[in-house]
């Protein structure tokens, strides 16, 4: 209950507040625009791809790719619709009315999680939208689709707890919107500069997010990519609680 | 045939050597206090006498080091819910989400209290009422001034109409229509049976609204008593002679 009441107070807020309506506008209109672009090379592509029986068809040159632009526009979006969470309260002095208010804080990282995951899985709903308003006149692969699309929920996902994560610790918004981006990108290419020195494989690729997204945009799904998701998603949000707990007992 | 005599309900509030270290000092120093139902209880002391640290820890905002706080008799620092539906709190300066509006902010303390539907709608119009908030209604919080925004944080805390009202400074930024109308509100509260216990640096609140008074130095309890009606010269008297010279307080 108390968990509901933090979620409809952190959405009402994500809802007034004019970052999240600006973000959602300028991000969607710039998908919008890449749907039309892909669109025009997948139809004027159409005839050589004719001649290939197996060639790829509009899930693998619009939809996926489309979703791969969403996957990149998240790193700089989560950290910006996370910042404020936490942080922000702490700033404007209103976290201790919610330690008074008797809600533990599990609830209240809980609540502000299921708020900004719900604005997330909306924007990609949005933009999930375009390519199935083609689904009755293209081949679109719904199996590879939904793939690509859970890959995508559960990168926003694990964003998100790492971004609540850092308002949680952070003192000021800006700081945890610049502490999430760097980790968001260095967890996405933690394997790269081992690659670069030689190394490949073996932890460091698992450490990476990309080894567990791009199977699934690929179309894969694999239980321990999922694991690996709900192992960042559980520890971000551990972290964000025992943080908060600590603050309220500290003062 | 035996009687069965009932007990006396247990202080709705209740201190014991409650002790609490901030920024490196002891900001409350075993701390002992009760409080029983429809009383109002003054907290006085200079800057920094620990009266909002105090105040904040019987909100549940902030744990004591050691000690005990009981509510209605209940373990509150096992039981730290209690404070959901049992306790209003007003902190010093009434922070407050600036996006959002009255109305939105009345209804957002009632969910985080555990009221819903009916009961929640029919809690939010009365408080709007009581304290006259009808023409702010739809404005945001942070367009208000402090005055409406000190309203407002009341309005909040009283939502839930809790057992215990915990005010910090609560007249801050009121002009003097409103803290009058503060002072019947106080006594409106305590005469239904709410407990109240307020911090101020204004001597005449506490003559005017409390029934007891407590006076901190250097986050030790150096007073409590009742207060009588016209005693302020003496209130007045007894506070400076604690704020010049205080009982030695025992080292942390």
């Amino acid at each position: 209950m108390s968990t509901l009441a933090v979620a409809r107070l952190e959405w009402r807020r994500l809802l007034v507040r004019p970052l999240a309506w600006v973000l959602a506008a300028l991000t969607l209109a710039w998908l919008g625009w890449n749907f039309t672009v892909l669109l025009g090379s997948f139809l004027a592509g159409q005839i050589q791809r004719a001649a290939l029986p197996d060639g790829p068809g509009f899930t693998d040159l619009v939809a996926v790719p489309l979703l791969g632009q969403l996957a990149q526009l998240a790193f700089l979006v989560v950290p910006l619709l996370t910042m404020s969470a936490i942080a922000g309260e702490r700033r404007s002095g209103t976290l201790p009315l919610l330690f008074a208010a008797g809600v533990p804080a599990s609830r209240i990282v809980l609540g502000k999680y299921l708020a900004l995951l719900g604005w997330l899985l909306l924007w990609l709903v949005l933009t999930l939208a375009m390519p199935l308003t083609l689904a009755h006149a293209t081949d679109l692969d719904g199996g590879k689709l939904a793939a690509a699309a859970l890959g995508l929920a559960l990168m926003l996902a694990a964003l998100a707890a790492l971004g609540l994560a850092c308002s949680g610790f952070a003192s000021h918004p800006a700081i945890a919107a610049a502490a999430a981006l760097i980790l968001g990108l260095a967890l996405w290419s933690v394997n790269l500069g081992a690659q670069m020195a030689g190394i490949d494989g073996g932890a460091i690729n698992w450490l990476a997010m990309s080894t567990h997204v791009q199977p699934l945009l690929r179309g894969l799904v694999s239980s321990a990519d999922l694991l690996w998701f709900a192992l960042l998603i559980g520890l971000s949000l551990a972290l964000a609680t025992r943080h908060l707990s600590t603050e309220r007992e500290r003062g | 045939m035996t009687t069965i005599i009932p007990a006396d309900p247990p202080p709705v509030l209740q201190l014991d050597r409650v002790t609490r270290r901030r920024a490196g000092r002891t900001a409350v120093r075993e701390l002992s206090l009760s409080l029983a139902r429809g009383q109002v209880l003054g907290l006085l002391g200079v800057n920094g006498a620990g009266k909002s640290t105090t105040l904040s820890m019987i909100a549940g905002a902030l744990r004591p080091d050691s000690g005990a706080i009981k509510l209605n008799g209940e373990d509150f620092l096992e039981r730290p819910e209690l404070a959901r539906t049992a306790i209003g709190w007003l902190p010093e300066r009434a922070p407050l989400w600036p996006e959002l509006n009255v109305v939105e902010h009345l209804d957002a303390h009632a969910r985080l209290r555990g009221m819903r539907g009916a009961a929640r709608h029919a809690a939010r119009s009365a408080i709007i009422e009581r304290l006259e908030l009808q023409p702010l209604a739809r404005r945001l919080a942070g367009v208000l001034s402090q005055g409406q925004r000190q309203r407002l944080g009341l309005a909040c805390a009283l939502v839930h109409r809790p057992a215990l009202l915990v005010l910090d400074e609560p007249a801050n930024a009121l002009d003097p229509v409103q803290v009058a109308a503060l002072r019947s509100l106080i006594r409106e509260q305590a005469a239904a049976g709410t407990a109240v216990i307020l911090s101020t640096h204004v001597l005449s609140e506490v003559t005017a609204v409390c029934d007891r008074v407590a006076i901190l130095h250097e986050g030790a309890l150096q007073h409590e008593g009742t207060v009588e009606a016209g005693d302020h010269a003496a209130l007045e008297r007894r506070f400076f002679e604690i704020a010049m010279n205080p009982r030695p307080a025992q080292a942390a």
